[in-house]
C-alpha cells in the first residue's frame, strides 16, 4: 500500500500540484510558468478538489447499492467513499483502496472481531476500533495510517507472536502465511517476552487436514467455517485466556466434504494438508488454473506442479461455480493421477497376458479388427472424465466405421439429448441462492455434488428456505423434510395432496433438482411429464427470469456428451456388441458382453475397464491436457496441462485421430482447433468458454409421456464420496478417507 | 652379508625348499628382480623395526641411528605388485609423515565410530566401476529413481 501510495503520488498530474506545499516539486515551479496568477479562478477550482491521488480499490472491489437512499459517505484518509449502510468499516476501506491487515476476519464467514489486527483509528473515538467489527457511520472519518493505528498493529502482532512458535523454517504454511507477511510489514523487530512459550496438544481431524495447534492464534476461521459452511458442528473453542484452543470437544474426525478449506482459511500453519506435509515450499511450485472432473460442478482449481508432478491442488475464485471452496475429492485425489497409470500401448497374447507394444503395432491390430466386424455391432462408450473433444472424435470416428451406438457413460438409455433444458441445471448455480423453496427428487447433492450442495446449505442458511426430499435415506447438512423415497411421492405432490405442494406452490422461487440417477430408469419419460404438469400448474417453477426445473449431472462428461449428442441408440448395444471402444469408461457394466468381443481401451489408469480389454491404449489425464468440460449448470470451462504426460501416453483425440488414419478413415483434424471447429458445427456453446450458455427452450415444450411412474424406489448413484471415478480410485489418500470417513 | 646367506640357509632348513620358495614369491623377492623400488625396501627392511602393521598388511617400518633423519620410517606395501601412496590409511599417514610420532594402531580410536568411512585406496584407472561417482552421475550404482509415477502393473487375471 505504501509503495503504490508513493508512486501513485509520483504519478500525478500536474494540475493539481500547483498548490502543493511538498518541496519536491518546487522543481516543476521553475519549469512552468505559474498558473494561478494567470488564471485565478482556475486555482480555486484546483484547491476546492481533495488534494489527494487516486486510489483503486483493494483486489477490483466493487459497490453494489441496493437502495439509493441508504448510501452514506465516509472519509478514509481523507478520501470520500460512498458506501451503502450496513458496510463495516473496513469493507469502506478496501472500498477506498486500503488494505487493513486481518486475521479473523473472511469475507465468506461471519465476524468475530476478535484478533484486533485490524484497528484504526476513527476521529472522535477514544480507542482504536476494530473495524471489521464496526459499522461504517455517515461521515465517519477513518484514518489507517496514523502512529496510533501503526502502534496498535505493532502491539496487536508482539501478543500474537508471543505465544506463536518460532517454527517458520519447518512450517509448511512458510511463504503463503498471513502472520509471516503481516509480522514483516506491521510488526516490530524485536519482541520483548521472555518467558516460555504455551504449548497445545494437537488434535487428530482425519487423513486430510494436519494440525499443529500450538501455532493457532485463535482467530476461529476454522470454527465458523466449520458450523456455518460445511455445517457440521465438530469444531469449536475450549478454555479461556491463555488456555484457549481449537479443537473437536471429544476425540472426533472432521466428517465433511469440505473440510480441506480449512487449511486455506487458516491465517497460520496450524491447519496444513497432511498429504502435502514436508513436501514441497510453495514458492517451488508452478500454477496452472485449470479445471476439476472428479464431479459435474466443474469447480475452478489451481493445479500446483513441480516438474512433472502434481504436488497439491487449490480452489481458484469462480463466485458462479465454486465460490472460493472445493470439496476433498477435487483438493486431495491428486495423488491418483501418479499411480496405477497405463503409460504403455498393450495388447493381450494368446495367453491372456498384456504386452507392451508400439503404437504402430497397438493402432495396427485395432484397425485389422474393427473392419471385420460388421458396422452395428461396433460400440463406443465414453468415460466420465472425458473431454468434449475426445468424445466429438469417437462419434465422428465411430460414424464414418457405420455405428452410431457411441455413448457417454451415466447416460442410460432412457437419456434424451434433444433440448438442453432437459439435462442442465437450467437455475445455474449460482441462481440456486435465489431460490426459497428446494425439491430434491432422487439425488443426493451432499455427496453428487458437493458445491452445490454448499450452495444450496447457504441458501438455507440465508432465507430459511424449505428443502423437501424424495429418495433414500440420506445425509444432509441443513434442515430438510424426507417426504418419500419413491416417484409416488412426486406424483402426490404434483397433484396437490400433499402438504409440501402448498409449501412448493407459495414459493417466489420454487427450484426441483432431479438426480441424474433418473436416466438409468424405465420410467424416466414419464417423471418428466409430471415434472411438467407442475410446471403447467405452478407459473413460478418457469418464467422468462427464472427456471427452477433441475437436473443435476454426476460426471464431468455428461454434459458435453449430451451436446455432442453421444446417446445410446439401442437398448442392448452392450449384449450384441462385437467391438467395443471403452474411452476412459470404467463403470460400464460389461458382464453380458459376448465372450468373442474384442474390446479397446483408451485411458489413463489401469481400474475396471482394463481387466477385459484386449488393447490398451495410454492416455492422458486431465491435468496433462487441454481439453473442454461443459459443468452441469451449462457453462463449458477448458483444462489446461499443468505437467507434461507420462510414459507413452498421448492426449485422446490424438490417439483416435491416428487410429482414424490407420484404419483408413483418415479424420481431416490435425490441431485441437480443427476439432474444435468440428465442435463448432455441432454444439457451438461448448466453445463459448468460462461462460454458462443457458437452453433456450425449457422442457414444458416435449409432449406428455403416456407411460406411467413405476412404484421403484429412487436409488443411490454415488455410494462412496471418495472414490467414483478412475483417477479417485487410484489414490491412496480417497482411499484412506473412505475407510475412516464414511459411515459404515 | 654372510649372514644374510646364513639366514636364508636356516629358514630353507627349517621350512623346506617348497615352503621356502613360497614365501619367497608372498613375501615379494622375486619381484625385487624387476622391481629396484621393491629390492631397495627389501635392502632398506634389513636391521629396521616393524612399528606395526595395518588391516591392509602395510608394513611400517622404523630405523633410528644411522640412518638419515627423514629416511627413517617407511613402508612396505602388502600388494607388491600394484602399490602406491593411497594405499597408505589414514592413520598411519600421520605417523609416515612424520606429522605426529603416535602409531596407526594408537590412533585408530579418533576414527569416528558412526559415520566413519573404511580406507578405499584410489581407483583412477582402475575401471569406472571402482571410481567415486557423485550422486547424480549415470555410472553412479546408487541412482535416484526420478520417474515420479507409478505404471499400471498387468497381472494374469481371467
Amino acid at each position: 500500500m505504501g509503495l503504490g501510495l508513493l508512486a501513485s503520488r509520483a504519478l500525478r498530474s500536474s494540475s493539481s500540484r500547483v498548490l502543493s506545499t511538498n518541496p519536491r516539486y518546487n522543481l516543476f515551479r521553475t519549469i512552468v510558468s505559474t498558473p494561478e496568477l494567470h488564471k485565478p479562478e482556475a486555482a480555486a477550482e484546483a484547491a476546492a478538489e481533495p488534494d489527494l491521488p487516486k486510489r483503486t480499490p483493494v483486489a477490483g472491489a466493487r459497490v453494489h447499492f441496493p437502495n439509493p437512499d441508504d448510501v452514506i459517505e465516509v472519509f478514509v484518509d481523507g478520501y470520500p467513499v460512498k458506501i451503502p449502510k450496513g458496510m463495516t468499516v473496513l469493507q469502506a476501506c478496501s472500498v477506498a483502496g486500503v488494505d487493513i491487515p486481518r486475521f479473523c476476519y473472511h469475507d465468506r464467514l461471519s465476524i468475530a472481531g476478535n484478533c484486533r489486527m485490524c484497528l484504526v483509528e476513527v476521529e472522535k473515538s477514544p480507542k482504536p476500533v476494530a473495524s471489521c467489527a464496526m459499522p461504517a457511520l455517515p461521515g465517519m472519518k477513518i484514518k489507517t495510517d496514523t502512529p496510533i493505528a501503526k502502534k496498535a498493529r505493532e502491539g496487536v502482532m508482539e501478543f500474537l507472536l508471543m505465544n506463536h512458535p518460532l517454527d517458520c523454517p519447518i512450517c509448511d504454511q512458510g511463504g503463503e502465511c498471513d502472520l509471516q507477511d503481516q509480522s514483516m510489514a506491521f510488526g516490530s523487530d524485536r519482541g520483548r517476552f521472555t518467558e516460555t512459550k504455551r504449548s497445545v496438544v494437537d488434535k487428530n481431524l482425519g487423513p486430510l487436514v494436519k494440525t499443529v495447534m500450538t501455532r493457532c492464534i485463535q482467530c476461529t476461521r476454522c470454527v465458523r467455517f466449520a458450523s456455518e459452511i460445511a455445517g457440521v458442528q465438530d469444531l469449536g473453542m475450549l478454555g479461556r485466556g491463555s488456555g484457549e484452543e481449537i479443537g473437536t470437544y471429544v476425540e472426533k474426525l472432521m466428517t465433511s466434504e469440505l473440510s480441506g478449506n480449512v487449511i486455506d482459511i487458516c491465517p497460520v500453519g496450524a491447519l496444513t494438508s497432511k498429504p502435502f506435509a514436508f513436501k514441497a515450499r510453495n514458492w517451488e511450485l508452478k500454477g496452472t488454473e485449470s479445471i476439476d472432473v472428479t464431479d459435474a460442478v466443474g469447480s475452478n482449481i489451481r493445479i500446483d506442479s513441480r516438474g512433472p508432478e502434481v504436488m497439491r491442488i487449490v480452489p481458484r475464485l469462480n463466485e458462479d461455480i465454486n465460490e472460493e471452496w472445493i470439496s476433498d475429492k477435487t483438493r486431495f485425489c491428486y495423488d491418483g493421477l501418479k499411480r496405477q497409470r497405463l503409460s504403455d500401448p498393450m495388447i493381450r497374447g494368446a495367453d491372456g497376458r498384456f504386452k507392451p507394444v508400439s503404437w504402430r503395432d497397438a493402432l495396427a491390430v485395432v484397425a485389422e479388427v474393427i473392419h471385420q466386424i460388421k458396422p452395428e455391432e461396433i460400440v463406443g462408450v465414453a468415460g466420465k472424465l472425458s473431454d468434449a473433444e475426445s468424445m466429438m472424435l469417437l462419434k465422428d470416428f465411430l460414424n464414418k466405421m457405420g455405428s452410431n451406438n457411441v455413448w457417454c457413460e451415466g447416460n442410460g438409455k432412457n437419456t434424451d439429448a434433444d433440448l438442453r433444458s432437459g439435462y442442465l441445471l437450467n437455475s445455474s448455480i449460482g441462481g440456486l441462492e435465489k431460490a426459497d423453496c428446494f425439491l430434491l427428487v432422487g439425488t443426493q447433492p451432499r455427496v453428487e455434488a458437493a458445491m452445490v450442495n454448499a450452495r444450496i446449505r447457504k441458501t438455507v442458511r440465508a432465507t430459511q428456505a424449505k428443502v423437501g426430499y424424495i429418495g433414500p435415506a440420506a445425509d444432509f447438512n441443513y434442515d430438510h423434510q424426507h417426504l418419500g423415497t419413491g416417484p409416488e411421492t412426486l406424483v402426490a405432490i404434483a397433484d396437490g395432496g400433499h402438504p409440501f405442494s402448498s409449501t412448493l406452490a407459495s414459493a417466489k422461487n420454487p427450484a426441483i433438482i432431479v438426480g441424474a440417477g433418473i436416466f438409468e430408469r424405465e420410467d424416466k419419460d414419464a417423471i418428466f411429464s409430471v415434472l411438467q404438469s407442475m410446471a403447467a400448474k405452478n407459473e413460478n417453477l418457469i418464467r422468462p427470469d427464472w427456471n427452477g426445473l433441475n437436473v443435476l449431472l454426476l460426471n464431468a462428461a455428461q454434459a458435453a456428451a449430451l451436446d455432442l449428442g453421444l446417446v445410446p441408440e439401442s437398448d442392448n448395444a452392450i449384449e450384441s456388441a462385437k467391438f467395443v471402444y471403452l474411452m476412459g469408461a470404467d463403470d460400464v457394466n460389461l458382464d453380458k458382453l459376448p465372450k468373442d468381443a474384442f474390446v479397446v481401451y483408451q485411458g489413463h489408469h489401469g481400474d475396471n475397464g482394463v481387466y477385459r480389454a484386449n488393447v490398451i491404449l495410454p492416455s492422458a489425464v486431465f491435468s496433462e491436457k487441454e481439453g473442454i468440460y461443459e459443468n452441469t449448470e451449462g457453462c463449458s470451462q477448458q483444462t489446461v496441462p499443468a505437467v507434461p504426460t507420462i510414459g507413452d501416453a498421448r492426449e485422446d483425440w490424438k490417439i483416435i485421430r491416428a487410429l482414424s488414419e490407420v484404419s483408413g478413415v483418415r479424420l481431416p483434424y490435425d490441431t485441437i482447433h480443427g476439432v474444435r471447429s468440428r465442435i463448432r458445427t455441432v454444439a457451438p456453446n461448448l466453445l463459448n468458454l468460462d461462460e454458462r450458455e443457458p437452453a433456450a427452450f425449457s422442457v414444458s415444450l416435449k409432449p406428455e409421456s403416456p407411460k406411467k411412474v413405476s412404484k421403484l424406489p429412487f436409488g443411490v448413484m454415488v455410494d462412496n464420496f471418495y472414490m467414483t471415478d478412475a483417477i479417485t480410485r487410484a489414490s491412496k489418500i480417497m482411499a484412506q478417507c473412505s475407510a475412516v470417513l464414511t459411515k459404515k | 652379508m654372510a649372514s644374510v646367506v646364513k639366514n636364508i640357509l636356516k629358514s630353507v632348513r627349517e621350512k623346506g625348499l617348497v615352503n621356502f620358495a613360497r614365501e619367497l614369491r608372498e613375501e615379494g623377492f622375486l619381484n625385487c628382480l624387476s622391481d629396484g623400488n621393491l629390492l631397495q625396501t627389501k635392502i632398506h627392511n634389513i636391521g629396521a623395526t616393524v612399528v606395526g602393521v595395518d588391516k591392509f598388511g602395510n608394513k611400517y617400518y622404523e630405523k633410528l641411528g644411522d640412518t638419515q633423519y627423514g629416511r627413517h620410517r617407511w613402508v612396505e606395501y602388502a600388494s607388491k605388485d600394484r602399490y602406491n601412496a593411497s594405499q597408505v590409511p589414514p592413520e598411519w599417514h600421520g605417523w609416515l609423515h612424520f606429522i605426529t610420532d603416535h602409531t596407526g594402531d594408537e590412533l585408530l580410536m579418533l576414527k569416528p565410530k558412526r559415520y566413519g568411512l573404511d580406507h578405499k585406496e584410489n581407483f583412477s584407472g582402475e575401471g569406472d566401476e571402482y571410481i567415486y561417482h557423485s550422486k547424480g552421475h549415470t555410472l553412479n550404482p546408487g541412482q535416484r529413481d526420478w520417474t515420479r509415477y507409478q505404471s499400471w502393473q498387468p497381472t494374469k487375471t481371467q
